[in-house]
């Protein structure tokens, strides 16, 4: 039994095409122009109890709407949805009930009050006894340590208070299934990682599938064990991030702070230099090695400092995008 | 019993936002007094050179005014203000908030805010109805005011399906504004009695954009004067009209594709 199962999903979009300026608008008027937009364009996949899949992909690859469609708010062109065994479009009571929906860059508090106050109207939507509210409101006041900040007006709140309020109001009812869209987006260092740490937790304690995108690949490398990705509404990769990252990019990166500096040409054997910036020296060397590379140098250099590192996860999924994962990924279709 | 503490508490909290401009309320009910004077004086020069106008006499003519008060206070506390609502969460997206939650979505986006102090209005129009009473030295039959009371149900029902008929379009259109100030040009009309009217503009504020029902009717039926078959017309236009509203509605979402990302 799948919390979410998709099969060939397809959204298309049909959006009005306006040529620039004045005249264009003019034309517009008289005649639109139509364009179909595959947002998204046959995708499958399927997410086990208790998972946490992150979904990856540059902007306007399909993500958010693969999201609206899972959680009911957008009607698929074609292909079958089931998200804990309901159809998410028919919206019912029962589905809306156990999923939820959190969106970075959208929110649903009320402005002009505290935070509390939509809390409250939310325990009344979900009709959540007292007793259960209260002890859900403990927990995550405790998880989230969101202290006094629920009785402060939201409109006083930082973004990374609010996005805490935010994620309180989305999880009051407990919900099995959550979709979180960017829910890390415009935090700063600490707070993307207390929202990504409440998240794990969160996962832990109730064993809630979470399906999670994200810009910042550290919200994923630090979730999500599995990866889906796609790219211009196809599906590029599914399956295990570390798998990927060994796959497409079968090397780490050596950094050494050498006590005086050297050619790079004298490094030139241990393995691609990538910078050598006076003293410190990037070099990337393939997986196996990497250890007896940084042995070596230990003891042919005077080092201060070693590093051993894997590369940027930006700069894997980058490389995926440009075709770097067509030979590597067995999931191709 | 669940969507009738959800409205308590949207009341409650439309109320605890308006607290924090009290100078806001004050002028408002200021507002609210001129306004009623406006209406008055406009009823009242139609009055100046005839007894009677459209078979109504001045305080029977004050009803219908009154009951256009109680009316314009509600478009003014209710729906203009979650119109706007509306359409900042198809603008903004956060509709999506609203559709992902367990209630019904036309309930939960239409009955949202309160301006509470436009209620000023309603209680203003109340009172000129119960003085127009007095005028009258007329004491309505409790049948009557039975009726009377159903009708302005009914009357409340359907200003709110029609306005949200036209609200329902700002998913397609996004600013509805012109489409309700239409709705509004209409309706003060609503301020005299439909048979002041030549046949034609009757049977527009009857059937089309039913303002006779909101003002006309109920007050007609107070004076005894309404045939059962325009009771039962209302009542029903009323169940018509919500029935037509939420299925609109429901078919506004299922195209709604939800604004940016």
């Amino acid at each position: 039994m799948y919390h979410i199962e998709v099969r060939h999903l397809k959204k298309y979009y049909e959006v009005h095409h306006k040529a620039p300026g004045f005249w264009g608008s003019l034309r517009s008027l008289v005649r639109r122009e139509t364009r179909t937009v595959r947002a998204v364009d046959d995708i499958s996949f399927t997410v086990a109890p208790g998972e946490i899949v992150g979904f990856l992909g540059p902007n306007g690859a399909g993500k958010t709407t693969t999201l609206k469609v899972l959680s009911g708010l957008l009607y698929p062109t074609a292909g079958e949805v089931r998200v804990l065994g309901f159809t998410p479009h028919e919206r019912q009571p029962a589905f809306l009930r156990q999923i939820t929906l959190v969106m970075g860059q959208k929110q649903q508090l009320l402005w002009d009050l505290p935070a509390i106050e939509t809390l409250l109207i939310n325990k009344a939507i979900y009709e959540i006894p007292d007793d259960e509210f209260r002890r859900t409101l403990d927990e995550l006041t405790e998880l989230l340590e969101l202290g006094t900040l629920l009785t402060k007006q939201v409109r006083k709140l930082s973004l990374g208070e609010r996005m805490k309020c935010e994620l309180a109001a989305a999880l009051l009812h407990r919900p099995k299934v959550l979709f979180l869209d960017e829910p890390t987006i415009g935090l700063d260092v600490t707070m993307q990682a207390k929202v990504r740490q409440f998240i794990a937790e969160y996962n832990a304690r109730y064993g809630a599938t979470v399906l999670l995108t994200s810009h910042y690949m550290a919200d994923v490398a630090a979730l999500a064990k599995r990866v889906i990705i796609i790219d211009h509404g196809h599906l590029v990769y599914d399956g295990d991030l570390e798998t990927l990252v060994q796959q497409v990019a079968p090397y780490k990166v050596i950094t050494v702070t050498l006590r005086q500096s050297v050619s790079p040409s004298v490094l030139k054997p241990f393995g691609h230099v990538l910078a050598a910036n006076g003293v410190k020296v990037s070099i990337q060397v393939p997986r196996g090695t990497t250890s007896r590379v940084a042995a070596r140098l230990l003891q042919e250099f005077a080092v201060d400092d070693l590093t051993i590192e894997e590369p940027p996860l930006e700069e894997i999924i980058q490389h995926v995008f440009t075709g770097g994962i067509r030979e590597a990924s067995p999931d191709v279709a | 019993m669940r969507y009738v503490r959800l409205l308590w508490l949207f009341f409650k909290n439309s109320l605890l936002v308006e607290m924090e401009y009290r100078v806001n309320f004050a002028l408002n009910t200021l507002l609210s007094v001129l306004w009623l004077g406006v209406r008055l004086a406009a009823v009242l020069a139609f009055f100046v050179h005839r007894p009677t106008i459209g078979g109504w006499t001045l305080p029977e003519a004050l009803i219908v005014l009154g009951l256009f008060n109680v009316f314009s206070g509600i478009i003014d506390a209710v729906l203009r203000p979650n119109m706007d609502q509306i359409v900042e969460h198809i603008r903004k997206g956060t509709m999506d908030f609203i559709l992902t939650k367990p209630v019904n979505s036309q309930f939960l986006a239409s009955l949202r805010v309160f301006v509470v102090w436009n209620l000023a209005d309603v209680v203003l129009g109340l009172g000129v109805i119960v003085y127009a009473l007095g005028r009258l030295d007329f004491r309505p039959s409790s049948a009557q005011v039975a009726v009377f009371a159903a009708l302005l149900v009914a009357g409340v029902v359907i200003v709110y399906a029609f306005w949200m008929l036209l609200v329902t379009l700002a998913f397609w259109f996004v600013r509805v504004s012109n489409i309700t100030e239409l709705f509004s040009t209409f309706f003060t009309a609503g301020r005299f009695p439909v048979t002041v009217y030549p046949d034609w503009v009757r049977w527009l504020l009857t059937f089309i954009v039913p303002v006779a029902l909101l003002t006309t009717f109920p007050a007609a039926s107070l004076l005894g004067r309404l045939t059962a078959t325009y009771a039962l017309l209302s009542l029903g236009m009323a169940a018509g009209l919500l029935v037509a509203s939420a299925a609109f509605w429901n078919y506004a979402v299922r195209h709604y594709a939800s604004a940016s990302s």
